[in-house]
Order: structure tokens, then C-alpha cells, then sequence
């Protein structure tokens, strides 16, 4: 009979915390060794960016417009129409933007990397990949991490970009507002904290995202079924995240802000 | 593609800085400005400066300032530093109603040095919520009154008291009143027929050849007009100096220095007339009678006789 050091459960709780403790830390320890994986770093940023962009930026003109639309009713009380591009703009670069993005690619990459990973782990591809003296862990993981660390900021730009259009096409068909006053109206309400704040969230978001991903493939197991679980878990886990470092980049940016 | 993707998020991202940065005058060269304010109502670091409505530049820092004021120290592009004068003054505004806070620079005379870098300018004393609440409160308790005293104007109204509430209530001063309407409307048509007539007679008047055109237009009878009354003046004069002496005359009649005076007014003259004229009928009655006797007297009997005769003559011829 084995012994646990306190009760299973939390013994079982350790080890996955200073497994993840250790598939992090070999990431950083990683991603500065040579050899680079420089293709395969494109290759991912391709999937994850380029293949993400026309989703993202659907979304995020279809959230502008609904947002927008939805706020109309609150501020139409107050007959405050005009301050809309205001609201707009604060509620879409504060928060809405990087949330979306990071939503939409936990979504669409984040099972993806998952299922991908752990197909190739339950076929032992991993393992032969070590036993061909390639290292799979740069290969696979850093790669992958870096390519949503980099792309998913360079999709939340697109995505404030598309959604303030859609804003932009609402307030113009109800208040006839122009393009210049609009976009002035806009840039007024934000400041550099909140585009820088929202950018380095997004890096947060998109590094969470690929390890997250990386890290339930990496160790899925049980077979087929495990290729399946990896990909759900890694998009749940993933997107409980997002919502957990949004929450605390939140505390942070208010210190900031306050200071 | 990877590269156009990453390029394309890059310009997005410079551009909003650059926007962004442009909008807050962050690229632009400005001066700092100080003012300290006893209170700042919430103003924000990062609120705006207005100039004229215009925005000019941000609130950098606010600090506290000796005992219990504040510093406020501002951002304001160089541009905009040779329209703000070394007097002009700030004070706390809003954007709007319920806008953010911000600081208005207002005033300056030409004649004053353009504000430079780490100046202090003056505060002005801006209008301040609590005041307005105030004010509005005095205004309400203003209004309670007012509506009171309506309150009793109208019930008073409606119970017919006073002269406005019996003209709205009493039947006959109302018909009274209609009928005065009504003859006042009579009078005004009467008078507009009056005005009518009277343009009618004025335009008569102006009618070339009669008498008050004649008399307003012709030169030439003017002036027979003016030597006519002239001469008029002269015979008033003449009769005035006729009746001066015709005056003194009359005086004259009452003084006893002269005959006809004496005639007139003296009595002892009078009795003395009389008693004259007494004496002179007596004469006459015996001269009279003398007359008669010498008719008689032998020595003129014969011329009488002839006489007579004559006379009886001359009446058969004719």
C-alpha cells in the first residue's frame, strides 16, 4: 500500500502544480537555448494569427456593433447618445478586446493545440521524436507558446480596430455622427495606459493560452479518449484563466491608474 | 504572411499611439504652468485645459500647498503661450453638466507679458455645485411661496372677490361690460367716420383756389393780408389815441374849469341857468307883449296891414 504525504487528492494537486511548475520553467529555460525553431515558429504563427484573423475580426466588428447598440438604451435615458464613442471605445480597449481575442483563440487554437498534442502523444510521436534526438519540447511547445504569446496582441490590435468600425457604423446610422468626430471622440476617452495595458494582457492571455494548450496535450493519456479530454480541458482551463489574470491585471492597472 | 499580419497589427498599434499621443499634445513642446486653488473639487491629473473652449493642454500634477491648498501644475502646448497673458486667470469648470472637471483660463489683457515657463497665474472663484444646490433651494422655497399666494389669488378668483374675481363671476357687470364693448366699438367706428370726414375736409382744404389753400400758398395774398392788417394796426392805433382824448375829454367834462364842464357838472351854474333862463321867459312874455302893442301902435298899424295882405296874395297864386 502506498503512503500519502497528506491525503491523495492533495498529494495528487502537488504533483500536477510542480509539473506545470516544471513544464513552465523549462519553457523559459528553453525558448533563449539554441537551435531555434524559426520555421516552425512561423508555421504557428501562421495557424494561429493569420488562420485566426477572419474569425476575430467578425467577431469583433459583429461585438462593436451589438455593444454599441445595447449601451444606446442606458445612455439615451440620460440623453448622453453622444458620449457612446466614449464608452465604446473605453469598455472595447480596456476590456472587451482582449477578452474576445483571447475567448476566440483559447477556443479555436487552444483545443487545437491540445487535440494536436495529444494525438501526438497517445501515437508516442513525442517519444520519438526524443528518441530521434530532436528536442519535441521546442519543437512542439515553444514554438506553439511563443506563436500565441505574439500573435494573439497582434490580434487583439485588429480586433479593437474592426470592433471600433462596427461601433463606428451603429453610432453613424443612429446619431449620424462623422468619422472624424467619432474617432476623436474615441482617442479622448483612452489614454496610453489602456492601450499598453490591454497589449500586455493580451501577451499574458496568449502565453496562458499556448501553455495551457501545450501543457494538456503534452501530458494527456488513456488513448484516444485522452486526445479528446486534452482538447476540451485545455479550452476550459484556458478560458478560466483568461478570466482569473483579467480579473488581477484589473487590480494592477487600478494601482496604476490611482498612483 | 506572417510578416504582413504582424506589419499590418504593428501600424494599427502606431498609429493609435500616434493618434492618441497627438490628441494629448504628447508630442508637442509645452510649458508648465502652475496655479493653486483652495479647492479643486476633483479635478484629475490627465483633465483638460481649456482656453477659449479651446483645449490647449492637460493637468500634470496636483499637490498639496502650504497649509491647506493645492497646486495644480499643467501641461499647456507653446503654441497656445503667446494668447495666455501673464494676468489671465484660471478657474474650475466641467466639460458639461455632469462632464469631467477641468481648468479655464480666461482673461489676460494684450498690454500683459505672455505667460512663461513656471509661471504662477491667478485663480478665479468658479460656480460651484453646492452653491447652485443652494441657489436652486432658495429658489424652490421662493416657488412654494409664489404658488401659496396663487393658490389663494385663484380660490379668492373663484369666490368672486375682489374686482377681477367679480368681473369673472358677476353676470351683470359682465353684460355691463359687453355693452360697454359694444358702445366703445360704436364710438370707434363713429371716430373712424370723424377721421374720415376730417380727411375729406383737410383735402378740401388743399384743393388749389379755395380760401385756406389761397391763404397758405399765395404770396400775393399774403402780403394784401399783411398791409390790410397793418393798416388795421394803424386804425386800431388811431382809434386807441381817438378814445384817449375822447377820455381825457370826457374827464374834462367833469372838471368845472371850462364852459362846457361848468355846463355840465357845476349846480350853482346850473341854478344860476336856471333862474337865467326864468328870467329871460318872463323878458320874452313882456317883450311879447310889447310885440303886440306896437302891432297896434298907430305908427306901424300900416306896414302890418300890408304885410298881411301880401301874404294872402302870394297863397291865392299858388
Amino acid at each position: 500500500m502506498r503512503k500519502y504525504v497528506v491525503t491523495r487528492r492533495l498529494d495528487r494537486l502537488f504533483i500536477e502544480l510542480y509539473r506545470i511548475y516544471n513544464f513552465v520553467a523549462r519553457f523559459f529555460k528553453e525558448v533563449f537555448l539554441p537551435p531555434y525553431e524559426f520555421k516552425e515558429i512561423m508555421n504557428q504563427c501562421y495557424e494561429v494569427g493569420v488562420r485566426s484573423l477572419p474569425l476575430i475580426a467578425l467577431t469583433g466588428f459583429i461585438i462593436g456593433i451589438v455593444f454599441t447598440n445595447q449601451s444606446r438604451p442606458s445612455l439615451s435615458e440620460f440623453g448622453a447618445t453622444s458620449w457612446l464613442p466614449a464608452l465604446i471605445s473605453i469598455a472595447i480597449v480596456r476590456a472587451l478586446a482582449p477578452l474576445v481575442t483571447a475567448i476566440i483563440t483559447a477556443g479555436r487554437v487552444g483545443s487545437s493545440i491540445g487535440a494536436e498534442l495529444g494525438s501526438m502523444k497517445v501515437t508516442e510521436q513525442i517519444d520519438a521524436m526524443e528518441v530521434s534526438a530532436t528536442n519535441p519540447y521546442k519543437f512542439l511547445v515553444v514554438s506553439r507558446v511563443l506563436a500565441t504569446t505574439f500573435m494573439i496582441p497582434s490580434l487583439m490590435m485588429f480586433t479593437i480596430l474592426v470592433s471600433l468600425l462596427g461601433g463606428y457604423v451603429n453610432v453613424h446610422q443612429n446619431e449620424q455622427t462623422s468619422f472624424t468626430s467619432y474617432f476623436v471622440q474615441v482617442f479622448d476617452a483612452i489614454t496610453f495606459l489602456d492601450i499598453f495595458s490591454s497589449l500586455a494582457k493580451s501577451f499574458v492571455f496568449g502565453f496562458t493560452i499556448g501553455m495551457v494548450g501545450c501543457y494538456k496535450g503534452y501530458h494527456s493519456s488513456k488513448g484516444t479518449e485522452g486526445v479528446g479530454k486534452a482538447a476540451n480541458s485545455s479550452v476550459v482551463t484556458a478560458m478560466f484563466l483568461v478570466f482569473i489574470e483579467e480579473l488581477l491585471a484589473l487590480q494592477i492597472i487600478n494601482a496604476i491608474r490611482a498612483m | 504572411m506572417v510578416g504582413v499580419f504582424v506589419l499590418l497589427a504593428l501600424i494599427i498599434f502606431v498609429a493609435g499611439v500616434f493618434i492618441l499621443g497627438g490628441q494629448q499634445n504628447r508630442f508637442e513642446s509645452s510649458i508648465r504652468v502652475r496655479a493653486v486653488f483652495d479647492d479643486v473639487e476633483g479635478l484629475r491629473t490627465g483633465n483638460n485645459v481649456w482656453f477659449s473652449g479651446v483645449k490647449i493642454g492637460t493637468v500634470k500634477r496636483i499637490s498639496f500647498y502650504g497649509e491647506d491648498q493645492v497646486e495644480v501644475e499643467m501641461n499647456i502646448i507653446e503654441d497656445a503661450q503667446r494668447y495666455i497673458h501673464k494676468d489671465a486667470r484660471a478657474l474650475l469648470s466641467s466639460e458639461s453638466l455632469i462632464g469631467n472637471r477641468i481648468i479655464e483660463i480666461t482673461g489676460g489683457s494684450p498690454q500683459a507679458p505672455p505667460v512663461q515657463d513656471g509661471d504662477i497665474i491667478q485663480v478665479e472663484a468658479g460656480l460651484d455645485t453646492d452653491d447652485m444646490l443652494a441657489t436652486l433651494q432658495r429658489n424652490n422655497e421662493n416657488l412654494v411661496s409664489i404658488t401659496e399666494d396663487f393658490k389663494e389669488l385663484s380660490a379668492g378668483l373663484t369666490n368672486g372677490k375682489g374686482t377681477v374675481g367679480a368681473l369673472l363671476t358677476d353676470s351683470t357687470l359682465a353684460n355691463n361690460l359687453r355693452t360697454m364693448v359694444t358702445n366703445l366699438q360704436q364710438t370707434s367706428a363713429n371716430s373712424a367716420r370723424a377721421s374720415q370726414a376730417l380727411t375729406q375736409f383737410t383735402s378740401k382744404l388743399n384743393t388749389p383756389g379755395g380760401l385756406a389753400n389761397e391763404l397758405l400758398t399765395d404770396t400775393a395774398v399774403f402780403n394784401k393780408l399783411q398791409a390790410s392788417v397793418a393798416q388795421l394796426e394803424q386804425a386800431t392805433t388811431s382809434a386807441s389815441a381817438m378814445v384817449e382824448n375822447l377820455n381825457q375829454a370826457t374827464g374834462k367834462l367833469n372838471d368845472s374849469d371850462n364852459a362846457v364842464g361848468v355846463l355840465l357838472s357845476d349846480p350853482d351854474f346850473a341854478k344860476r341857468l336856471q333862474s337865467t333862463m326864468q328870467n329871460l321867459e318872463t323878458s320874452t312874455e313882456k317883450f311879447d307883449q310889447n310885440m303886440e302893442a306896437l302891432q297896434h301902435n298907430f305908427l306901424l298899424r300900416g306896414f302890418f296891414k300890408r304885410q298881411a295882405q301880401q301874404q294872402n296874395t302870394e297863397q291865392e297864386q299858388q
